[in-house]
């Protein structure tokens, strides 16, 4: 009876050690987000790695797209949040509390494995990283016909003087230099934009506070009067006023075009190839006058952001670390074409125009800002905006004074604090 | 074509003139462009050896400075630091970007000590090993790329690294800011470059794009496969060269030439408007003034071709202007249309503006329409018109049609001939309408169809008239041939002789009357019919017919007056003897035509005068005769028209006399018009213009002796004219319709102590004739004062019961003041009064007997006759065959001998006007007295002129009329005896 009694006790003490050594097993973890985001395959693929390694299940709360951000910060100020939030490194997270609301990953193993874009990414500007960025995402920057270039007899550009001597002989080979399809063309500028926000974070911080406009940073009104420069030459063609989104691939894979500004998964997703395949591009750094060495844009990022004051915040770092396992990250995105996040990434496909380009990325990619930081930065209003300039109904100096006009405009309509 | 040529002539001038400037230009232009290319290459050369020389001292300064970097570092004896110190203090200077030290791995070491990769390739290594100076271009570990200036030195350790050379790095930037080549004042660009076109260094500032610059070239400048070929084949062969081409659209100037180093090449690229901007000033200014002289002789020359066009298009203008406007001016004086109609929509490019006089449309509306002309056709549905017709014109040909147009305003008809012309005015097709009056040709033709029948008809008169005068001529004729039948079977029975004889002689004077007629009218009808204008007393001209109407009227008992009507003047100009023949020939019809018992007025009217110095009257003949039909009087003027009936075939005539007396009046200018009633009676009514004769005036005569006068006439009207007459001379004038009035106022006249000087009484008078007033005004007034009786009637018969009462003188009707003139003449100078005119029926005192006659006849049977019918009246006849020989007989007989010559004109030898001139010419005293009588049957006026002329007294016609005749030689012969003073 007593070694029934022992082996009774015996058995059940293994129960609570093998309970307490799987540490929450069959846990539920509740995991906020887009339900466009959360239906991307190599989520779905690490929520099932995840739970079939784990038994733990990862509950997930699908938002529709438009009611997320309403939602999700009703449900953070409430108290009620989830345990897990997926959300952009955008001016939209600065609605929330984020150093009361979430934990801050930089002690965390995994973040060595980061790339130094992703890291960047998640970093505000206390230094804290506000998540796991576990996200496809992309270089952008100028990419150019190599092919094309090489038989010219030309190089890339190295400095913005050299961009410009470029386009001019690009220009007497006969060909467009930059396809810049100005109708619909909402994200050309937040490239030039990047440098002036990421590089000094101040600029950043004071224009979200509105305690400096646009028109406080000559850069902008210089990128402004190149835009407008580079249009009287003839750098974007004759009919680019009039061309949008599906003018860029035709122009592009018939050399018509030699450069444009745009991001590498765009030739896997909306480039059809002509005279001209993916193989003959190559990136080389935007140059929009704003920066004299050029930059690239780095991806956006969603991050998985952990509520710290979820009762389930040491099993959500349970899953963040679960997903930052290069096994899991690789089985996750494998197949999938995305600039890595993680430097142990290897199953993803990741372009040759990329890679080729990954000295100078590493030195001129800048954090994706401008669009996602700036409070009331609206990528289309910013376009419609240049556009008038193009048409001749602005000046450089009036395209500043309205871009801080409608950016204020949206800001105040938004609520933001200093607006 | 040669009007063409012409035209096109100073446009050639013009092309060939820019054509030679443009040639001549460009050959000035060419051989600047050349001298500037030769000037410019010598420039360049200048230039870029200087920049060449400047590179080579910049390598060897490097190649210096990497020698002591090693020597520096050497001599630190593997110091870290002193590399750091020898770069910072040298960087100052060169402004390089960095100072490394080549390991032999591969790798480098910067000056900092910091691990690079310069990307050096191995044929740069293999330079080293050779202890060579290599340049090259290499990339640094973040991608940027620099320009390597590396250059083995003493191998040594520093910090543990083996090197064996040293490197500088240059950005482009700064190496282009360190080499200083800013030739054109940064506009040129400066390469140093491979052999294959590669860039290794750019000079240019802001960097360099380029990564092969013949690369380049083939994309971006037109230089040719072959050009470029050569290029290459310079730059490997390290030659030096100049080429001019353009790139990007701008023409440059492509410099090169080898560098000492590695076979790198100097490349330059200089713009050729830089080049050119350093360019002679003189030059420039040479070319811009040829060029301006070539543009000021251009434009000169075409300012003169331009003006010289400018003269003749104007000069074309005004000579179109002047056509228009004669051509207005021409249609607008002719009565002719013409018309422009434009193929496209019939539109009238152009009408005469004669359209409204001719046609009564508005010029705007005709400009406007065509077919207004349309409304003026007469037919207008019917008839084709100018549009109408336009369709049926062939093409180049033409239409024509005529066609009759009223007036739209006058009503006036006129006929036109239309023609369209289809023809083609600079490739557009017209139509020319002449629309030619022909109204005139119409009413000529229609003249000429009216006169063909009247042609027609007289010449059926004249058939007629032949017919008629067959039997008129063969009715005498067989009276004469008969009755001298008759008048040889009854010789011995001289009642039956002289019974026949009568009828004989009158049925030779009806033929001669017809014959004379014929013969009157053919003269008139072949225009040889002239007037013998003179001066005429229209009294005597009226007293004359009196005396010849007057016998025939009584014989038929008829009531025949002469009246006239106003004051006419009396003494005219014209041909009193065609005058009378009208006149004559009317009365004679009158009396003719008129039954027995029947009246006859002839009246003549003065009406008022056309002109000063002329005067007009009227003749009028009124009888109550038989008249005429209507159809007879619309042709009586016609030749050889008589009535047809039943009283008029028993009277005998030519049907000539209305015909001559139609055309007598005609030649004088004047009108005859008939008015007849069959059955009633006839009216022919003359009027005639007279020219008035400057003569004595009777008037101012009659003004002196008398101041008052008694007229005494039953019929009242005469009174009145006889009042009005005297009055244009101021004579008082008192009247009386009867002899008791005439009387009274005689007597109460007379014992006013108020007589009158003159008296005139009208014969018969109802109550107190003429004589019996007379006889009473005689008794209560004496005999001083002259009484005159008017009287239409023969003198004869009263004229003794007349001065047995007292009357001084016979007045004859009708009055005028030159008969009263010629009536009191005598009375005032106390002269018997002129025994008034016989009577043709007056005997005659036989003047013939007993005298000789040379007659000249040619004709033995007239000559026979002559002398047979003088023998009756006692004279005796010598003959000659022709003037030649009454000529010689004249001449050879004694003077005296002949009374008398009576002269036939047409004779052989010597006519009878030469026989009687020659005779008149004869030295002998009684050649230019002796009476000549022409006996022709040429009777005609100018006959007698011609007659006259020659020198002979008197005109005879033939036949022979015997009393006619006798009367003529009794008064030459009287006249004759005057002269000499025989006492007849």
């Amino acid at each position: 009876m007593f070694k029934k009694t022992i082996c009774i006790l015996i058995s059940l003490a293994l129960c609570l050690c093998l309970c307490s050594c799987g540490g929450k097993s069959g846990e539920e973890i509740e995991l906020m987000g887009k339900k466009s985001d959360l239906a991307k395959s190599y989520m779905q693929k690490i929520f099932r790695l995840y739970e079939a390694e784990t038994g733990n299940r990862i509950k997930l709360t699908e938002i529709e797209d438009s009611q997320f951000e309403a939602e999700a910060l009703k449900r953070m100020q409430s108290g009620d949040g989830p345990d897990i939030l997926m959300h952009f490194h955008n001016a939209d997270l600065l609605r929330f509390d984020v150093s009361g609301s979430f934990c801050d990953l930089s002690g965390e193993e995994w973040v060595n494995d980061l790339t130094d874009s992703a890291k960047a990414y998640c970093t505000d500007s206390d230094g804290r990283l506000l998540g796991l960025p576990f996200w496809e995402s992309s270089v952008s920057g100028c990419y150019y016909n190599k092919t094309l270039l090489d038989s010219l007899g030309l190089k890339p550009a190295s400095s913005q003087a050299e961009f410009d001597m470029l386009c001019e002989a690009i220009l007497e080979s006969g060909r467009t230099p930059i396809c810049w399809p100005a109708d619909g063309c909402s994200w050309m500028i937040q490239f030039a934009l990047d440098p002036l926000f990421a590089d000094v974070p101040e600029n950043l911080e004071k224009i979200n506070r509105n305690e400096i406009k646009y028109s406080d940073l000559p850069e902008i009104e210089k990128m402004a009067e190149w835009i407008s420069a580079a249009s009287s030459n003839g750098w974007f063609g004759s009919d680019y006023l009039s061309t949008g989104w599906d003018g860029i691939s035709p122009a592009l894979s018939s050399g018509s075009a030699v450069m444009t500004f745009i991001w590498d998964t765009w030739f896997y997703t909306d480039f059809v190839p002509g005279t001209y395949t993916v193989d003959d591009f190559a990136l080389m750094p935007v140059f929009l006058n704003t920066c004299d060495g050029g930059t690239y844009e780095g991806g956006n990022l969603n991050m998985m952001m952990v509520n710290k004051n979820s009762e389930k915040a040491e099993a959500a770092l349970d899953f963040l670390r679960f997903c930052a396992e290069p096994d899991n990250y690789n089985a996750a995105f494998e197949g999938i074409s995305t600039v890595s996040c993680f430097k142990g990434q290897t199953t993803n496909i990741q372009s040759k125009m990329v890679t080729d380009a990954a000295a100078s990325i590493s030195a001129k990619e800048r954090v994706s800002t401008a669009a996602s930081r700036i409070i009331g930065y609206s990528a289309d209003g910013v376009a419609e905006t240049v556009n008038k300039m193009l048409r001749g109904k602005l000046t450089p100096e009036q395209l500043v004074d309205e871009l801080d006009s409608s950016r204020i405009s949206e800001a105040s309509a938004e609520g933001a604090e200093g607006f | 074509m040669k009007k063409s040529l012409k035209r096109a002539l100073p446009v050639f001038l013009i092309i060939l003139t820019a054509a030679a400037a443009v040639a001549i230009s460009l050959a000035y232009y060419g051989f600047i462009s050349a001298k500037i290319f030769e000037d410019s290459s010598v420039h360049l050369d200048e230039i870029y050896s200087q920049v060449n020389r400047s590179f080579s001292e910049f390598v060897n300064r490097h190649r210096e400075l990497l020698e002591s970097f090693g020597d520096y570092i050497g001599m630190s004896s593997g110091d870290p630091s002193a590399a750091s110190d020898f770069a910072e203090n040298k960087r100052q200077y060169w402004g390089f970007s960095d100072l490394y030290l080549v390991l032999r791995d591969g790798g480098c070491i910067s000056a900092d000590g910091e691990r690079e990769q310069l990307g050096l390739a191995p044929q740069d290594f293999e330079g080293l090993g050779e202890n060579e100076l290599v340049i090259s271009g290499a990339s640094l570990s973040d991608g940027s790329e620099v320009t390597v200036f590396a250059m083995p030195i003493k191998p040594g350790n520093l910090d543990g690294f083996e090197y064996f050379a040293a490197a500088i790095s240059y950005t482009n930037a700064d190496l282009a800011e360190s080499l200083k080549i800013n030739a054109f004042e940064g506009k040129a660009k400066c390469f140093v470059i491979y052999g294959d076109g590669s860039v290794l260094i750019s000079t240019t500032a802001g960097g360099n794009i380029y990564g092969n610059y013949l690369t380049y070239l083939k994309g971006a400048s037109d230089l040719t496969e072959s050009e470029l070929e050569k290029l290459k084949s310079d730059w490997s062969g390290e030659a030096s060269g100049l080429k001019r081409c353009k790139i990007g659209g701008e023409r440059q100037f492509l410099i090169y030439r080898p560098v000492e180093y590695q076979e790198l090449v100097l490349l330059s690229i200089v713009p050729e408007s830089v080049v050119i901007a350093g360019f002679s000033a003189v030059q420039r200014i040479t070319l811009f003034v040829i060029g301006a002289m070539f543009l000021l002789v251009f434009t000169s020359l075409v300012i003169l071709i331009v003006n010289s066009f400018g003269r003749r298009f104007k000069q074309s203008r005004t000579e179109l202007k002047y056509r228009e406007l004669m051509f207005d001016v021409l249609s607008k004086s002719v009565d002719d249309i013409f018309i422009m109609i434009d193929s496209r929509g019939n539109a009238v490019d152009y009408i005469s503006p004669n359209v409204e006089r001719l046609l009564g449309i508005p010029y705007a509306e005709a400009k406007r329409n065509i077919r207004a002309i349309e409304k003026c056709t007469v037919g207008y549905d019917d008839l084709v018109t100018p549009e109408n017709e336009i369709d049926a014109v062939p093409v180049q040909g033409s239409k024509s049609w005529e066609c009759e147009y009223v007036h739209q305003l006058t009503g006036e008809r006129r006929w036109y001939r239309g023609t369209i012309y289809s023809m083609s005015v600079s490739d557009t097709k017209k139509y020319i309408v002449v629309m030619s009056d022909r109204t005139k040709e119409q009413q000529m033709t229609q003249k000429l169809t009216e006169a063909l029948n009247a042609a027609r008809s007289a010449n059926e008169a004249k058939s007629n008239f032949l017919s008629n005068m067959s039997h008129d001529i063969r009715t005498p004729m067989n009276a004469i041939v008969g009755f001298s039948v008759l008048l040889e079977k009854d010789a011995d029975k001289p009642e039956k002789v002289k019974e026949y004889t009568r009828k004989i002689t009158a049925s030779g004077h009806h033929l001669l009357s017809l014959i004379n007629d014929v013969l009157d009218m053919s003269k008139i009808e072949s225009g040889k019919t002239s007037l013998n204008t003179d001066t005429f007393s229209l009294p005597e001209l009226l007293d004359d017919i009196g005396i010849i109407i007057s016998p025939q009227a009584k014989a038929k008992n008829q009531d025949f007056k002469i009246s006239v009507e106003g004051a006419p003047p009396e003494k005219l100009l014209g041909d009193r003897l065609r005058l009378n023949q009208i006149i004559i020939n009317l009365l004679s019809n009158a009396v003719k035509y008129t039954p027995a018992d029947g009246k006859i007025d002839f009246t003549v009217s003065e009406l008022p005068p056309p002109a000063p110095n002329y005067a007009k009257l009227r003749f009028t003949v009124k009888d109550n005769g038989i008249g005429m039909s209507e159809e007879f009087v619309s042709q009586i003027f016609a030749p050889f028209s008589r009535e047809i009936n039943s009283v008029t075939n028993k009277i005998q005539g030519t049907g000539l006399g209305m015909a001559i007396t139609k055309n007598l009046v005609d030649l004088m200018g004047g009108i005859i018009t008939v008015d007849s009633v069959l059955g009633e009676g006839s009216t022919f009514t003359v009027e005639l213009t007279f020219a008035l004769s400057e003569v004595e005036d009777a008037a101012s005569w009659l003004k002196n002796r008398v101041t008052r006068i008694l007229v005494a006439d039953d019929e009242e009207h005469i009174c009145l004219d006889v009042k009005e007459l005297l009055s244009e001379s101021g004579i008082e004038t008192d009247i009386a319709c009867d002899g008791h009035t005439a009387f009274n106022l005689a007597e109460k006249a007379y014992l006013a102590g108020r007589g009158y000087d003159v008296i005139l009484l009208d014969w018969k008078m109802p109550g107190l004739d003429g004589v019996e007033t007379a006889r009473k005004i005689r008794d209560s007034i004496g005999k001083k004062v002259p009484i005159l009786v008017l009287s239409s009637y023969d003198w004869s018969d009263i004229e003794e019961e007349a001065r047995s009462a007292g009357i001084n003188a016979f007045m004859p009707k009708p009055f005028f003041v030159s008969t009263l003139c010629e009536v009191l003449r005598p009375l005032y100078s106390d002269r018997p009064a002129p025994p008034p005119k016989k009577q043709p029926e007056q005997e005659e005192e036989n003047l013939l007997d007993g005298r000789l006659f040379l007659v000249a006849e040619d004709n033995d049977l007239n000559a026979e006759i002559l002398t047979e019918m003088l023998k009756m009246d006692g004279a005796e006849c010598e003959l000659a065959k022709n003037g030649r020989e009454a000529l010689d007989m004249f001449a050879a007989s004694p003077e005296g001998k002949y009374d008398m010559i009576l002269m036939d004109v047409q004779m052989p030898q010597m006519n009878g006007y030469e026989a009687t001139r020659a005779i008149r010419s004869l030295d002998r005293p009684d050649a230019k007295t002796i009476p000549i009588a022409a006996m022709t049957a040429n009777t005609f006026a100018e006959d007698v002129k011609n007659a006259l002329e020659a020198g002979m007294n008197a005109h005879l016609a033939k036949p022979i009329d015997i009393a006619a005749m006798k009367k003529l030689l009794s008064e030459l012969l009287r006249e004759a005896d005057k002269k000499e003073g025989k006492n007849v």
